[in-house]
């Protein structure tokens, strides 16, 4: 399999690489032209927790949209606590200021008994609209990503997923 | 080359056995190759590729913030470069397989034959076809003198540099008749 990479022109071999690199960068920059669209770091996430429940189970796979920052209550939105990079997906029970005003967030889990004040950073008992929330959900698909999940709890299946695509795309000359 | 091996169940390895083929063995005859259609591809798609690696870089090193509007611009960017490089790749190279004599192959879908279109700076172009069963082994090794004389034969200017496979007596009604064809059925006592 691999000496027919090897019997190729140079530029056919630079064609070959070209096939592969094109189907990275083509991923990559639709996911980028996504962040861009929705105007959100991360416009695709995965529900990590029960805490969401019954609304959202484990697994879920939320769509973010982050242009408007006039957040309501009872918005669900995804937040990083500062200091720590792992999206929180909880509900909106109050907000403050808003408007010409910084708004003001806080949130709770529907399926925790205490809202999030324990959650965020130290000292800090609300979330900033513009700077902590990387948007509020318009849409989910359930249990999908919890491929995700499997890959970050079994990081070989990644690896392995890896080889195999890389595989396919440089043996395939479709 | 003739000792790989490949799959006859698989139309694009035939396909792509039989190109590697046809062009090594026009270079051979020492027909030029005309590499500028190509080279426009692979540097489209080389700088959409540049792009996308510098996004990459940038959003990592930076994070999504700072990053922004420049994001957006590669974006565009890249959906314009490759919006160009699919359209080079149907519109303008159109299945070239070798481009000098411009000779461009196709296969059909479940249709187990070999299309080429030649078309020569001074003729019509024409095509023509042959199944692959003709070059290739029922075990799927590639036998390069069947497919030479084949090409030798039907091609009157690949039959005039390697005269030694041209079956001018043999070939295909396909291919136009030329002088020395005439000669031959002249002395064969055949129209």
């Amino acid at each position: 399999m691999f000496s027919s990479l090897g019997n190729l022109q140079p530029r056919q071999l630079a064609a070959q690489v070209l096939n592969f690199a094109l189907v990275l960068s083509t991923a990559f920059m639709l996911w980028k032209g996504l962040s861009v669209f929705t105007n959100s770091s991360s416009p695709i996430v995965v529900v990590l927790s029960g805490s969401m429940e019954p609304a959202f189970q484990r697994g879920d796979l939320l769509f973010l949209w982050n242009r408007g920052q006039e957040t309501q209550v009872g918005e669900i939105v995804v937040y990083n606590v500062r200091g720590k990079d792992i999206p929180i997906v909880h509900r909106v029970i109050r907000r403050f200021g808003g408007g010409s005003a910084p708004l003001q967030l806080l949130t709770k889990g529907d399926n925790n008994a205490a809202d999030d004040t324990e959650l965020y950073a130290r000292g800090q008992s609300y979330l900033d609209r513009s700077k902590d929330v990387i948007g509020s959900v318009v849409g989910y698909v359930p249990f999908v990503g919890y491929v995700t999940i499997l890959l970050s709890e079994y990081p070989w299946l990644k690896t392995a997923m890896l080889v195999f695509m890389a595989l396919t795309v440089v043996l395939q000359r479709e | 080359m003739a000792d790989t091996k490949i799959s006859t169940h698989s139309l694009a390895d035939l396909k792509n056995t039989t190109d590697d083929a046809l062009g090594n063995y026009l270079r051979g005859l020492k027909f030029e190759q005309d590499n500028t259609k190509l080279d426009v591809r692979l540097a489209i798609g080389y700088a959409s590729v540049v792009i996308a690696a510098a996004t990459f870089a940038a959003d990592y090193k930076l994070g999504w913030e700072a990053t922004k509007t420049w994001t957006a611009v590669a974006v565009v960017a890249y959906a314009l470069l490759n919006g160009a490089f699919t359209y080079w790749m149907w519109a303008v190279e159109k299945g070239c397989a070798f481009a000098g004599i411009n000779v461009v192959s196709k296969t059909k879908k479940h249709d187990p034959t070999y299309y080429l279109t030649v078309s020569l700076a001074d003729s019509d172009s024409r095509q023509i076809t042959a199944p692959f069963t003709t070059w290739f082994t029922a075990d799927g090794y590639f036998v390069a003198k069947p497919f030479q004389q084949w090409l030798a034969s039907s091609i009157e200017e690949i039959g005039n540099a390697d005269s030694k496979n041209a079956l001018r007596d043999q070939r295909e009604d396909l291919a136009a008749p030329s002088p020395e064809v005439e000669l031959i059925a002249q002395s064969n006592g055949t129209t």
